[in-house]
């Protein structure tokens, strides 16, 4: 299980050393620059006098060198754009995104394993259709659409929730403040999560009914609710957990957007900001924070199957 | 009947003291949106359209814009006055101005604001390009400065309105770079503005509080929260919600909504802003000015303006905004939309249609790359031009680029043919940095364009100190600009805010303005 652990941490290592150099030069090479040094009003003297002072002046390769032996030694620069340094903007925002995301981690692998548990059961009957009818518009209707109509619809015009923010601006810190602020954009962010959570639960589901032991259960004179329960759902779990995995990067890329619409100060909207305003630094952080929190999920995923599936555990 | 006697002799009675406590309600917070993290230093680079507006309640400035006419009125100068030769102008400072950590505001932190930050080449300043032609500021004495210049500069004062706040010298005084001071621009700066900055909290919002050393009368909110939100969407959701109580410049296509609330006014504002396409002088094919006054006469602006911006701006004669009012003028050469006189135009500079209908001359075509950027509403609006253009021959191949790239390859490398995008600068007529043939290539001279001529008009403006000289040479100017066409002139979009009704005493003009004058705000009780 060590030798296990430790190959998957290097393997992890070497996959968060090509995706620093990858982006590194990717987001350097773009076209564009640091909007405080491409700006539209500014002249050549000016963008000079910028790309000297933030040390764009040195070639890429130089730059990279530069750059991966501060990382190195846990210094990850300071943004072009605001000025201040990246591990600070990163926990600041971190601290935000995680709220929003675990929120609709848990949100989506509920109610996805509800519905999908519920679509396997009532298979071809109106339960199973009205779930997938959800699934696919979960699925087709994009999340910054769906978050606005959100928010004309319980912001708006029912005045239920606030349209944005993450607490109340001057009140004391209240749970209740913050699971209101909360409710919306993770909601939102659930909706589009859930669709893939429920597809893998209903159909390992049915091909587990299908299965032999499955049918051995019922010949042995079982309960059809033990068969369910204790048989069949938690054998559906592995390919659940694997989907759980592959969600935590959607929910990323998802938090980007439901972060910009809800006016969340969470990382996802630090990439955008970053991205359109060519704050390498600041590209770099969240790439390379992102990476190394999908590498430990993936890593935990792989340890999760063996706690769940024995078969697993004896191989390795 | 008694009880009801009783009650109406009370509220008789007390109802004119309670108007007399309270003409405005003490414990109103507004809160108002900008679109990313602000920057609170009015020089740093990159504090561009998410600082401007928090930066101008924050930092006063030497000069206002009149809140009637946009002319230099007094802020932290109370009067000034040109050399006979034109060659400085000399300041009298406001007496008894504190900042808002209690020290004395002087000449020194003007003398700083200019000599170590704005005028220091290799700090590269925001604004700093609007001031090539001041050389130094001295000191005459703690409440007096002089601004030498390099060449006349008649325009300075206007200039010194823009974007231009003071800096402490005791607070920044000692740091190598003043503009990256991240314990200042990102936390606590120290201004003389009404307001000063409570508590910032990145990513979500900023909590102005009244600066209780402000030099004028006492703020009458209080507080201002500007709340970081990137999405126009979402702000003018939160608008109809009642949780913003403005928004600026927002786009007429998000105003569907906003016009029917009974809370909000919309307000129809305009600013020394233009919209233009250019066409690259270095390219031969356009430096026929009867190409340019044809390819401008093939295009319907009132249509475009009807299409891109429901209605909300009027077609552009030049630079120069109306709004500027006695300097403005409308007795120039006007091109209405007229596409067979176009052609006929073209016909007559040598252009003929080739076997495809392009037009032709010397074996050279009419096609014309169109670089345009994601931004606003410049891809709309050049795919129109493309439109107009094709029913008079002439073929523009539009290639849309992200924004920032865009700048990069347009403005950086002039790597274009013909482009599309807008100038906007402070209520003055002194158009040199976007014109004179030293802006070629490297400054905001994007067309290329260069004129002896439009030079000296430009020098001669400069020099110009009255405004009867004033409205003399840049009339001249724009007459001149209007037959050459280095810019074809486009529109003045109207610049729409909508604010709640709740808020008072904010001035009509436009926002940059009325933010020069946040004292003034209240909200009625």
């Amino acid at each position: 299980m060590l030798v296990f652990i430790s190959r998957r941490l290097v393997q992890g290592l070497v996959v968060l050393f090509m995706i620093s150099a990858f982006t590194f030069f990717l987001v350097n090479l773009a076209p564009g620059g640091p909007s405080s040094l491409i700006d539209f009003q500014s002249t050549a003297e000016q963008r000079e006098a910028r790309l000297k002072q933030y040390g764009l002046d040195k070639p890429v390769h130089v730059r990279y060198v530069l750059w991966l032996g501060d990382a190195l030694t846990g210094d990850l620069g300071k943004s072009i754009n605001q000025g201040l340094p990246v591990a600070s903007l990163l926990r600041q925002r971190f601290a935000t995104t995680l709220q929003l995301a675990l929120a609709a981690l848990f949100l989506a692998s509920f109610f996805g394993v509800l519905l999908g548990v519920l679509a396997a059961l009532y298979r071809n009957r109106w339960p199973d259709h009205l779930v997938s009818t959800l699934t696919t518009l979960g699925m087709s209707v994009p999340n910054f659409w769906l978050g606005i109509v959100a928010i004309i619809f319980f912001s708006v015009q029912l005045r239920w929730l606030p349209a944005s923010g993450n607490f109340t601006i001057g009140a004391k810190f209240s749970l209740a403040d913050r699971l209101a602020h909360l409710i919306l954009p993770a909601g939102v962010l659930a909706f589009s999560l859930m669709p893939n959570i429920v597809r893998v639960t209903r159909s390992a589901l049915l091909e587990l009914r299908a299965a032999d032991f499955v049918r051995t259960a019922r010949a042995k004179g079982l309960r059809e609710r033990m068969v369910l329960w204790k048989h069949t759902f938690k054998n559906a779990l592995v390919p659940v957990i694997a989907i759980l995995g592959l969600v935590t990067t959607v929910l990323f890329s998802g938090s980007v957007v439901i972060e910009s619409v809800f006016g969340w100060a969470g990382l996802g909207r630090l990439a955008i900001e970053a991205a359109n305003g060519r704050d390498y630094p600041v590209i770099l952080g969240v790439t390379m924070l992102v990476g190394v929190i999908v590498v430990l999920v993936n890593l935990s995923i792989d340890l999760l199957y063996a706690v769940v599936d024995p078969r697993i555990r004896r191989e390795s | 009947m008694r009880k009801a006697g009783w009650l109406s002799l009370l509220v008789a009675l007390v109802l004119p003291f309670m108007a007399l406590a309270q003409d405005y309600n003490p414990d109103a917070v507004l809160t108002f949106a900008t679109n990313a993290d602000p920057t609170l230093n009015p020089w740093t680079p990159g504090a561009v359209i998410e600082s401007n507006l928090i930066n101008t309640i924050l930092f006063d400035q030497l000069t206002r814009y009149s809140p009637e006419d946009l002319s230099p009125v007094a802020g932290l100068a109370t009067s000034w006055e040109a050399a006979d030769d034109a060659m400085s102008w000399t300041f009298q400072l406001r007496e008894g101005v504190k900042w808002s950590d209690g020290e004395a505001f002087d000449a020194e932190d003007v003398a700083f604001t200019f000599n170590d930050v704005v005028l220091v080449d290799e700090l590269g300043a925001q604004s700093a390009t609007q001031f090539s032609q001041v050389e130094s500021v001295e000191i005459v004495d703690p409440l007096t400065v002089r601004f030498v210049l390099n060449s006349p500069f008649s325009a300075l004062p206007y200039y010194l309105a823009a974007f231009s706040g003071m800096l402490p010298e005791h607070v920044l005084g000692g740091e190598e770079n003043p503009l990256t001071v991240a314990s200042f621009n990102k936390q606590n700066p120290v201004s003389t503005g009404p307001y000063k900055v409570a508590e910032f909290v990145p990513g979500s919002y900023v909590r102005l509080v009244p600066n209780e050393n402000y030099w004028g009368e006492a703020p009458k909110l209080a507080g201002i929260v500007f709340r970081i939100i990137p999405d126009a969407n979402t702000q003018v959701a939160q608008l109809l919600a009642g949780q913003l109580d403005l928004v600026t410049r927002l786009n007429p296509n998000l105003l569907a909504g906003v016009e029917q609330a009974p809370n909000l006014d919309v307000l129809r504002q305009s600013q020394n802003l233009y919209y233009w396409v250019v066409l690259n002088q270095q390219d031969e094919r356009f430096t026929d000015a009867r190409v340019r006054q044809a390819l401008l006469m093939a295009l319907d602006r009132p249509a475009m303006i009807d299409a891109i911006l429901k209605g909300y701006g009027t077609v552009a004669t030049g630079p120069i905004a109306p709004l500027l009012g006695a300097i403005y003028s409308s007795d120039v050469a006007q091109y209405p939309y007229d596409p067979e006189g176009a052609k006929a135009l073209l016909a007559e500079a040598g252009w003929t249609p080739g076997a495809d209908g392009i037009m032709e001359k010397e074996g050279q075509r009419l096609e014309i790359s169109m670089p345009t950027g994601q931004f606003g509403e410049l891809v709309p609006a050049t795919l129109l031009v493309q439109q107009y253009w094709e029913a008079i021959g002439v073929k523009a191949n539009v290639d849309v680029i992200e924004w920032n790239a865009y700048i990069q390859q347009v403005v950086v490398k002039r790597d274009y043919e013909g482009t599309l995008a807008w100038w906007s600068q402070p209520p003055t007529p002194d158009v040199t940095p976007y014109y004179s043939c030293e802006a070629v290539s490297t400054g905001n001279n994007i067309p290329n364009y260069c004129s002896e001529e439009l030079d000296a008009i430009m020098t001669e403006g400069r020099r110009a100190l009255t405004p009867e000289d004033q409205a003399e040479v840049y009339g001249r100017m724009q007459a001149y600009l209007a037959d050459e066409l280095p810019y074809l002139y486009l529109w003045y979009p109207d610049i729409i805010s909508v604010k709640n009704s709740k808020l008072m005493g904010f001035a009509d003009i436009n926002a940059s303005t009325a933010f020069q004058f946040a004292a003034d705000w209240y909200v009625a009780p």
